[in-house]
């Protein structure tokens, strides 16, 4: 069962890093950025409960207001430029950040041993879940709960005016602006939500992995971010959720089995359910679908 | 007619009786690899799967491994890929450790081995460590000093430091014209990185060699013209590439584009394999590499031809492969493991004692000794690159 557990929590990490990228979108901006909001996540949360020996929580809130406040900073200048300018601005600021985290130096000693990052050497023995005894399934509900408040927050969110504004924004920059709404506030007001929710999951990520370094934060991981609300779909964050699933669950540890052939599908079989699916998993249609039968089986309760 | 066909009914009761009987004296030991079998260094994921089947049907076809109870068992290997990433590394572990599997062999990369050995219970039997307890036999992560990270975690990988050092000292003997040494570095690999930050960088100077600095590349860099006009213009008398065969042979053949050269090349103990040879087998000639592994005995000859059978190359990586499955057989006979359904947790922490208990293994240039820290001190030798082919330069064992 534990290996399950394991999974659930990869796939709980993973997909507040494509919530993350979600909120962005919404605003109709492709960002590359949301892996930098993770590292910096992860070093942040890892730097509190290994080095100054914080409980996990208060860690991940200082993380994800550290990846947060670092969202907004760079969202001002860098959400002043669109499209492609925007996906280059952005994939230039997640290598910086990890190309920052390359040279980061921080040991301190910890009775015999020093710990702490050590540049690309990376950051080991962020033990937290191990050493305070929690077991597999304690992770996995942790993580969940994260997760559900997440999703339920953006949810909310996403049915209430500030959401109606952010795919106002998405939907035509143009008419949104005629309208009186200030884009730029927008913008990066939805940044710094995404870089809140990723520097959650960084955190998680380096608890979960107990020892990170400058490349697990590469573009690979930018591209995943941004892939998966493509490919779920931005009705609502359930495609998010689904598409996680979908690549973690299914396309690298479901096909394992097939050893050396899994790499060949895996871009196959992205492309062949983008196809099949354009308008990503969950889309308007199944949406609608999913709100009836949830409403009807309501009801009846 | 009844009668015949009786006796035919009989026979054939009693044939599959005694099958039966066969097949449930004997058991499956199943020992998982992994490692990476896919991107740039796929190929030690491939060559220590082969060695990991070479010895297991070695070993069974030599009459299998004896059980505690007095059953035969015979070695069952699975390999899985982790493509050299943290996360999927952990999964694998984890994947293996759900299921019926006693030990696991590998990872191939340093990066997955450092998160994973984080993982696992931090000392053995704390109640209050929620960490996994599985034991792991790694024959390929080499960067040094990992496996006290836990003590469900064990390395058959050989001591760099000494190698180097050795190696050093002893090419100033034969060469005391080399004062200079410069190094190219694959920046973003943890082994290459450590390998000259803290075992070459460290280790030249002790014997005179002064540094002079170094060239930075990544594992996925495919252009060197820069790195090569820096070693140009550090004109070193020993260039040191710390680096993995696809990025060493990317830089040696821009040496040669450019004229740039050395007196001496050194390389990774990682380059010391096939991958080097078949890639730039003449702008690597005459580098010189230290390495636990050459077919220089009758055991390593053998041990090689094996490995071939099941598509792959012995080098100093999956020759410890190799090695760990001789091993296991070893702990799991002195140990009395059962390998039964449900003495699984039980049969682990046998084996984990079992290694944690061996001060010295049998390994195919030698013996090696066990440290307390749950790493080898393997023998070793210096070889270069001489017509196509590894040729032994020097072999401290018969010298």
């Amino acid at each position: 069962m534990d290996f399950y557990y394991s999974l659930a929590q990869i796939i709980g990490f993973h997909a507040l890093l494509g919530l993350s990228a979600y909120v962005v979108l919404l605003t109709g901006q492709v960002s590359l950025a949301q892996a930098g909001f993770f590292a910096i996540g992860a070093y942040v949360a890892a730097m509190f409960t290994v080095l100054a020996g914080w409980h996990l929580v208060p860690a991940m809130l200082a993380a994800g207001l550290a990846a947060a406040a670092m969202a907004c900073i760079v969202g001002f200048p860098a959400l002043r430029v669109r499209g492609l300018m925007l996906v280059i601005a952005t994939l230039a600021f997640g290598e910086a950040v990890r190309l920052f985290f390359f040279n980061f130096d921080y040991q301190v000693a910890k009775g015999e041993v020093k710990v702490g990052p050590l540049g690309g050497e990376g950051f080991r023995q962020i033990r937290w879940f191990p050493e305070h005894g929690w077991t597999g399934l304690d992770v996995m509900l942790f993580v969940w709960t994260v997760v559900a408040l997440v999703a339920g927050a953006l949810w909310w969110l996403d049915r209430s005016r500030f959401g109606a504004v952010l795919r106002a924004v998405g939907e035509d920059e143009l008419a949104a602006q005629s309208v009186g709404l200030n884009l730029t506030a927008v913008k990066v007001t939805a940044m710094t939500i995404g870089g809140f929710i990723a520097g959650l999951g960084g955190a998680i990520y380096a608890h979960y992995t107990t020892h990170i370094e400058h490349s697990n934060f590469g573009v690979l991981l930018a591209t995943f971010a941004i892939a998966y609300p493509i490919l779920g779909g931005l009705r609502n964050v359930l495609g998010t959720i689904v598409a996680v699933i979908f690549v973690q669950g299914f396309l690298v540890e479901g096909l394992r089995f097939l050893g050396d052939w899994r790499n060949l599908l895996f871009g196959a079989l992205i492309v062949l359910a983008m196809n099949l699916r354009p308008n990503g998993l969950i889309d308007a249609a199944t949406a609608r679908r999913l709100a009836r039968l949830f409403g009807r089986e309501a009801r009846r309760a | 007619m009844r009668r015949t066909g009786l006796l035919l009914s009989s026979a054939l009761v009693a044939v599959i009786g005694l099958c039966g009987t066969a097949a449930a004296q004997e058991r499956a030991v199943i020992i998982k690899g992994f490692g990476a079998k896919s991107g740039v260094v796929r190929s030690f994921g491939i060559n220590s799967e082969a060695a990991m089947r070479a010895a297991a049907d070695a070993i069974n076809s030599q009459g299998g491994v004896k059980l505690g109870d007095g059953t035969i068992g015979k070695i069952d290997v699975e390999f899985l890929d982790d493509r050299c990433t943290a996360e999927e590394g952990i999964s694998v572990v984890r994947r293996i450790a759900a299921g019926p599997a006693l030990v696991a062999i590998g990872p191939g990369c340093s990066n997955v081995a450092e998160p994973l050995f984080g993982v696992l219970q931090r000392k053995a039997g704390d109640a209050s460590d929620s960490g996994l307890q599985f034991p792991i036999f790694t024959d390929v992560a080499i960067k040094g000093g990992l496996a006290k990270i836990s003590e469900w975690a064990f390395r058959n990988v050989p001591s760099e430091i000494d190698m180097y050092n050795a190696l050093f000292t002893w090419l100033k003997t034969k060469n005391p014209e080399l004062k200079t040494i410069f190094a190219g570095v694959e920046e973003n690999f943890a082994h290459s990185r450590a390998s000259w930050y803290a075992v070459m960088k460290e280790a030249a100077p002790k014997v005179g060699l002064e540094v002079k600095g170094e060239a930075k590349w990544l594992l996925e860099d495919t252009n060197f013209a820069q790195q090569v006009r820096e070693i140009k213009a550090a004109s070193p008398d020993i260039l040191a590439i710390a680096a993995h065969p696809f990025t060493t042979c990317g830089v040696l053949k821009e040496m040669r584009r450019q004229g740039v050269k050395v007196k001496l090349l050194v390389g990774l103990t990682s380059s010391s394999s096939m991958e080097t040879l078949q890639g730039c087998a003449r702008e690597a000639e005459g580098i010189v590499i230290p390495t636990s592994f050459a077919p220089v005995t009758k055991e390593a000859e053998a041990a090689a031809a094996q490995a071939a059978k099941f598509n792959g190359s012995l080098d100093l990586h999956s020759a410890a492969a190799y090695e760990n499955i001789f091993i296991l057989k070893k702990v799991i006979e002195e140990q009395g493991v059962l390998a039964k359904p449900d003495t699984v947790q039980a049969d682990r922490e046998k084996i984990r004692k079992g290694l944690a208990a061996l001060k010295e293994t049998d390994g195919l240039l030698g013996k090696s000794k066990r440290t307390e820290d749950r790493e080898a001190v393997k023998p070793y030798m210096y070889v270069h690159a001489k017509d196509g082919k590894w040729a032994v330069l020097f072999n401290p064992l018969t010298n």
